[in-house]
This record gives C-alpha cells, sequence and structure tokens, in this order.
C-alpha cells in the first residue's frame, strides 16, 4: 500500500526533520507514528496523502507515484484515502452533514446511499442533533468527531488519523476507540496513526515509527 | 551581477505569474472535461452559488449604474453637440461608448470589486485552514470542485451582467433623448439597430470569456497561493484587484484593437 525511498523531510521554517526513510507497508498492515510535537508527524500524513511534497524522496502509494508525481491529484479516482486532521479539515461553509455527504457523492456513491451512509456515521457519533450546524457553531470534540464520521462513511482504503482523541470528550472515547480498532484489524484497510504516545493504542498490531528531533533516519519497527 | 539580479526579478516573477495561469487553466480545463457524469450535480450546485452571488446580487447594482451612465452619456453628448444634430447619431453614440466599449469593461470592474475580492479572500482562507487539501485528500478534485465551478459562473454571471448592463444604459440614454428631445422608442431602438455590427457581438462575447477567465484565475492564483497566516488575506486581495484590472483593461484593449482598429 505504501512504498517509500530515500525520503527526506522538512518542518516549515526550514529544520530537518527526516533523512533517508525506507519504508514499505504492504496492505491491511498498519503503522504507529510516535513522536513528540513538532517531530514531523503531522509533515508525514501529509506527504503520504500527496498533499505535501517532501524535500526528497519516492512515495508509492496504492500504486500509484504520488511523489515525485501529481500528489493527492495522482490519488484521485485509483484510491479512496480517508484523514483525520488534527485541526480543521472541514467546510466551513458547509453543514456537517454536507462535509461527510461530499466525498461521497464525489465519488459517484448513489444519492440516497450516500445519504443513508452519512446519516449513520452522523449517528454512529452522536452527530445527530448538530448535523445541519456549520463546523464553527459546534465544539472542537464534535468537529473532530466529524472528520471520524466523514472517513467511516466513505469506507477507505487507506485511513491516516493524526491525533484522533486530542479534542474528544471522554464520553465519546470508547466509541473512537473501537471504531480505529476495528479499522485497525480489518485486512482491507492500511491505518498509519500519528501519536504523541501509544496510550490506549499500545496493543494494536502494527509497526512503529518513532521521531524525535535528534533522530533524522528513524527504521520502522515490526508489531510488537 | 545585484544589479542585474534586481532587474531580472520582476520578470522573472511575471514569467512564473504567467507560467501559474496557464497551469490553472489547464488543469482546470483537463480536470473539466474528465468531470463524470454523476459529478456534474455537485459541480452544477457549486456554479449556482456562484452565479447567484456574482450575477444574481449584483444585478440592481449593475443596472443602476449603467443606467445612469446611458444617461449621463447622452446628456454631455446632447450638450456638446446639440449644434451638430446629436439626435442623428444617438445609436452610434450608444453602441461606440456603451455597448463596445463601457458595458463589457465596467461589468468587469464591478465584478472584480464584488467578486474577485470574495473568491480570493475565501479560497485563502479554505486554504490556510486546510480545507483545500481536506477536500483533495478525500478525493474531491479541488479544480473540480473549486475552480471550474467559480470560472463558469463568472463567465454565466458577466455574460448576464453585460446584457442587462447594455439594455439598462440604453433605457437610461432613451430617457434622456425622450425628455429633452421627445425622440420616441421606436426611433431610438432603430437608430441603436442601425449602428449594431455583428461583429460587435462577437466582440462582446469575446471579451466576457477573456474577462471571466482573468478574473476568476486571477483570484484563484493570489487565494491560493496563501498559506502561512491570515495577515496574506488582504495581500491577496488587493494583488488579485490592481492584476485583475490591469488584465481586463490590456485585454480590453487588444479585443477593440483586433476587432476595429
Amino acid at each position: 500500500m505504501i512504498q517509500i525511498d530515500d525520503l527526506a523531510l522538512d518542518a516549515p521554517d526550514g529544520r530537518p526533520l527526516l533523512a533517508g526513510l525506507h519504508l514499505s507497508l504492504e496492505r491491511g498492515a498498519d503503522l504507529l507514528l510516535l513522536g513528540p510535537g513538532g517531530s514531523g508527524k503531522s509533515q508525514f500524513l501529509r506527504v503520504l496523502a500527496g498533499t505535501l511534497p517532501p524535500r526528497a524522496g519516492r512515495v508509492r502509494v496504492g500504486g500509484v507515484d504520488t511523489w515525485p508525481g501529481a500528489g493527492v491529484l495522482a490519488l484521485v479516482g485509483h484510491l479512496r484515502l480517508g484523514f483525520v486532521f488534527a485541526q480543521g479539515g472541514l467546510l466551513s461553509n458547509q453543514t456537517l452533514r454536507d462535509n461527510v455527504a461530499l466525498p461521497l457523492r464525489f465519488a459517484g456513491v448513489p444519492e440516497a446511499e450516500a445519504a443513508a451512509r452519512t446519516s449513520a456515521a452522523l449517528a454512529r457519533f452522536g452527530l445527530t442533533s448538530v448535523a445541519d450546524g456549520r463546523p464553527h457553531a459546534v465544539s472542537a470534540g464534535d468537529r473532530k468527531l466529524a472528520n471520524l464520521a466523514r472517513v467511516a462513511a466513505l469506507e477507505p482504503e487507506l485511513i491516516l488519523l493524526d491525533d484522533p482523541l486530542e479534542g474528544v470528550e471522554s464520553d465519546d472515547r470508547p466509541g473512537v476507540l473501537d471504531l480505529i480498532r476495528g479499522w485497525a484489524e480489518d485486512p482491507a484497510r492500511t491505518v498509519v496513526l500519528a501519536l504523541e504516545e501509544p496510550g490506549p493504542f499500545a496493543g494494536l498490531p502494527a509497526r512503529r515509527l518513532h521521531l524525535s528531533s535528534n533522530h533524522l533516519s528513524p527504521s520502522a519497527e515490526e508489531p510488537r | 551581477m545585484g544589479f542585474l539580479a534586481r532587474l531580472g526579478a520582476p520578470v522573472r516573477g511575471f514569467l512564473v505569474f504567467l507560467g501559474d495561469q496557464a497551469h490553472l487553466v489547464a488543469q482546470t480545463l483537463r480536470y473539466g472535461l474528465s468531470l463524470r457524469l454523476d459529478q456534474l450535480g455537485v459541480v452544477g450546485g457549486q456554479t449556482r452559488l456562484q452565479v447567484r452571488f456574482t450575477g444574481l446580487d449584483a444585478l440592481l447594482l449593475v443596472s443602476g449604474t449603467a443606467l445612469l451612465l446611458g444617461a449621463v452619456t447622452l446628456i454631455q453628448a446632447f450638450s456638446q453637440l446639440s449644434g451638430l444634430g446629436a439626435e442623428n447619431y444617438l445609436g452610434l453614440l450608444m453602441v461606440l461608448i456603451i455597448i463596445r466599449e463601457l458595458g463589457p469593461l465596467l461589468t468587469a470592474v464591478l465584478v472584480i470589486g464584488r467578486s474577485a475580492t470574495a473568491i480570493a479572500a475565501e479560497l485563502g482562507t479554505m486554504q490556510l485552514n486546510g480545507e483545500v487539501d481536506a477536500l483533495a485528500a478525500h478525493g474531491v478534485n479541488p479544480y473540480q470542485y473549486l475552480l471550474l465551478p467559480r470560472w463558469l459562473g463568472v463567465m454565466l454571471s458577466v455574460f448576464a451582467l453585460v446584457m442587462f448592463f447594455d439594455a439598462a444604459a440604453l433605457a437610461g440614454g432613451f430617457l434622456v433623448a425622450w425628455l429633452k428631445h421627445g425622440v420616441t422608442l421606436g426611433f431610438f431602438m432603430d437608430s441603436v439597430r442601425d449602428a449594431l455590427m455583428n461583429r460587435d457581438l462577437v466582440a462582446t462575447l469575446l471579451k466576457v470569456v477573456l474577462f471571466s477567465g482573468a478574473i476568476t484565475f486571477h483570484a484563484c492564483h493570489y487565494g491560493l497561493r496563501i498559506r502561512r497566516s491570515q495577515t496574506e488575506i488582504p495581500q491577496a486581495v488587493t494583488k488579485t484587484v490592481v492584476s485583475a484590472l490591469v488584465a481586463v483593461f490590456l485585454l480590453d484593449g487588444l479585443v477593440t484593437a483586433f476587432f476595429y482598429f
């Protein structure tokens, strides 16, 4: 699913974050991306998603060359990708319902099915009552849940999660954990999960990649 | 060497800008042509929103401006040419001044002021909030969802607004001609019809297409370039206005020279 060769990545301020990274992740395998804030986890996920070019290296996702290449546009129509952003990521001029439904409608899912999948995903996270509000009108926790609902409705093959529990209310955490564990155990899905500490995901059968400011060439550890 | 580099920097910047504009147009056309039937509803919905904001919401402003301009044009014409039989040149004056030149040009200026600024600010905000990246990451091609509907919406709106502008300006001109010289509607319209040529319509359509492209892609270029902070948004809006105005006046000059020189 993911093939990375000799990847080098810089922070927005030009500070080198990674150099010479080689990584191969098969379909159905999962990756825990661990490191403190500012170590490049979010940038790494954006490189995988094709929305940020690396300084150097080759990235191949789902059999498609993204870097060097057209980035995310190369993936459109070839691979269903879901991305839960650490912050933002929802269209501010659309309701939560429209935010969840848009990728489905654009993927050509019939209107009735798209509406049903959207409603089910919103209901799963308890967002039905605020579904017709815009992102600025709901709490940060609900925005994070709406991000997750969009991914859940899309049923993607590759799921990128950037600190998915950050901002989520404690009552909602068990549901989110169950969902992510379910994705990770699904052999049809590849999950890349970026966290500062493994925390509740410590037992996940995933490879681990530790990013830190003083270790530019990490190598992925095999699942424990 | 440093002097030469300073001299060349604006030229290089302009060439990079032209290259980026060409890239935006080519990509929007490319992905626009590859739209699937089942995506037309989403893109059509976005286009309708753009037409409502750029066209419908501006209709009163454009019509009012045109009505006054048409009236003022004929008041000035009568005041200067009353001894030369100005009423015989009513149609020619209206066609030369309003339909050929000021209609498309002033409509474009109003659309730049209202819509190009809004597009640049909206796309800039979306870029800062990571919304453009989020769209693309979830399979929604930004060229198809953001750029194409704005281009189509602005084009349809500019076309409709130019038609309303011309009609309102002619109405304003007729009111003055009727009140001051008792010119009848039939005489006025015959005079305009006699002065109109097919190439006026072709030139106007070409201006609509070129102006709407310049307005949309200048706004998209400056809006999507925003990367770091909110303070870039007003700068992008200002650059959009200045740059789009220059482009529109330049294109107007080229089209006029091509058709009438």
